[in-house]
This record gives C-alpha cells, structure tokens and sequence, in this order.
C-alpha cells in the first residue's frame, strides 16, 4: 500500500476532528445563548 | 497585578472574546507554516521515506494530550483549593480539547505504525498508557457531567484529574522503563538528532496545536459561562 494512503489517513482525520469540534463550538454557543434567553423569559414571566 | 480581577466570570468572558479570534487566525498561520515546512523544505527521510511525515501531526498531538491534561488537572486543583468557578469552567472546557488530541495521537501513530512496524496497534507500554490517558480524559467529561448540581461535578472531575496526573510521567518515561516498539524521543532538553528542517516543522506545528487548543477552550468556557451564569444580569445584558 502507497504510503500516500497512510498520510493521507492521518492529516485527513485531524483535519475532519478540527472541522468538527468548531461545529460543536458553534453549537454550543447556540446552545448557551438559548439557555439565556429561556431564562430571561422565565423571569419576564414571574 | 490582582490576578483573581481575571478569575470574575464577567471580565474573563470579555477577555476570552477578544483573545479567541487571536489563538485562531494564529493556529492558521502557524499550521500553513508548519505544513510548508513539514512537507516542502523538510527533506525525506533515508529509513522510512516520506510516511514519516506523519511526524508533523503525531508528535504536536500527543505533546497536546498530555499538556492539555496538566493544565487540566491544574484548573481542577485550582478550584478544589480556592473554590474559584472559573477554573473549574476552564477545566471543563480544556477536556473535550485534549481528548480530541489525544484520539489524534493514537490515529495517527496508528497509521504510522502500519507501515513501519507492520501493525496498527500493540498493547506497548507508551500506546497503552496513552489510551489510558483518553479514558481518563473520557472519565474526566463524564464525571464533570454526571451530577444535577454543577459544583458537585467540578470537585469530583477535579478529583479524578489530579489522580490522573500519575499517568503524564508512565506517558513519557514508558519508552524508557520498559521495553516498547514505540520508539524513544527524538526531541529532549539534550538536544535533538533530527534535520533541523524536520524539526522546525514539528514545532511550528506544535505551535499551531497550542494555539488552536487556546482558542478552543476559550470559546468553549465562554459557553460555560453563559449556561452557569444565565441568571445573572450581566448575561442577559450580553445576550440582549
């Protein structure tokens, strides 16, 4: 097997993990200012 | 300086805004460095080719995953001994980044261990201590995350990272103290016997690792923030 496949595997994987833990950062992000924003409408509404 | 002025949730979640962005346009401009160097300048090698190019990333990653856990276990001490929120946020938000380093190391030295050894895995003493060491960060998340109250969770993740720390020294002196396939560091407080080339290219792309898993955290903690501190009138300012 080339060694290109090896390479390859390795950089494309980190690549693929970095792209996805800053979805998960945006997400996240999304996630906490929703939170917010739910709790700012529980108290308007005490 | 007073440093606890930092340790207020509302000045380090203006802080980390600012500094994230810095970290990230950093990482970029490191990792396009490091790549160039690691890949262009960086002559091959004469025993394994160029497969050692996996070097670029392998080496970077698993100085991350065991870096990214003493600062870690620092925070959570930190937060054990002051009772500070912010540490015990910032110890949250550094373990899914040193996670994700640490399954980087383990890949990568995978697939640069089929074709130099002839397997993607052995149970050696560095493999092995460094799978621990994504369970720790595994059992670290899960602990963190397994109490209705927040503050239980952050003493007894901070707990369970501080044992942990006994792992770093098995990481680092396993090839040492026992007999391993995995070969021993080619970089030390001595000096080094790479290419200086190749050795730039490992460190401009630790470099670029650091970077990132700065900004990372940063923007993970100031999601952290938000959620612990969503009753407070600062956040509600913010998020107006």
């Amino acid at each position: 097997m080339s060694h290109d496949y090896f390479i390859w595997m390795s950089y494309g994987a980190a690549a693929i993990a970095v792209a996805a833990e800053l979805v998960a950062l945006r997400i996240g992000r999304a996630r906490a200012l929703r939170k917010v924003e739910e709790e700012r409408e529980l108290e308007a509404q005490d | 300086m007073n440093w606890f002025f930092f340790s207020s949730p509302p000045t380090f979640y203006r802080l980390a805004g600012w500094m994230a962005p810095m970290f990230f346009i950093s990482a970029a401009v490191l990792t396009a460095a490091g790549l160039y160097t690691g890949f262009v300048v960086a002559p091959t090698d004469a025993q394994q080719g160029e497969v050692y190019r996996i070097i670029f990333i392998h080496v970077p990653a698993a100085w991350m995953s065991m870096f990214l856990y003493f600062v870690m276990a620092c925070y959570g001490a930190a937060s054990l001994t002051f009772n500070t929120r912010l540490s015990a946020m910032m110890a949250r938000a550094i373990a899914p980044t040193g996670a994700l380093f640490t399954v980087l190391a383990l890949w990568s030295g995978a697939f640069w261990g089929r074709p130099t050894w002839g397997t993607y895995w052995a149970w050696d003493a560095r493999m092995t201590s460094e799978l621990v060491l994504l369970f720790l960060y595994v059992g670290f998340i899960a602990l963190a995350n397994a109490f209705e109250d927040p503050r239980r969770g952050d003493r007894a993740s901070a707990l369970l990272a501080i044992i942990g720390l006994v792992n770093l020294p098995i990481i680092y002196f396993s090839v040492k103290w026992w007999n391993t396939l995995h070969q021993g560091s080619s970089v030390s407080f001595k000096g080094t016997s790479m290419h200086t080339a190749m050795l730039w290219g490992m460190l401009l792309m630790a470099l670029a690792c650091w970077a990132y898993a700065i900004g990372a955290a940063l923007v993970r903690v100031r999601s952290i923030i938000l959620v612990r501190e969503a009753r407070a009138r600062w956040v509600r300012e913010i998020a107006a």
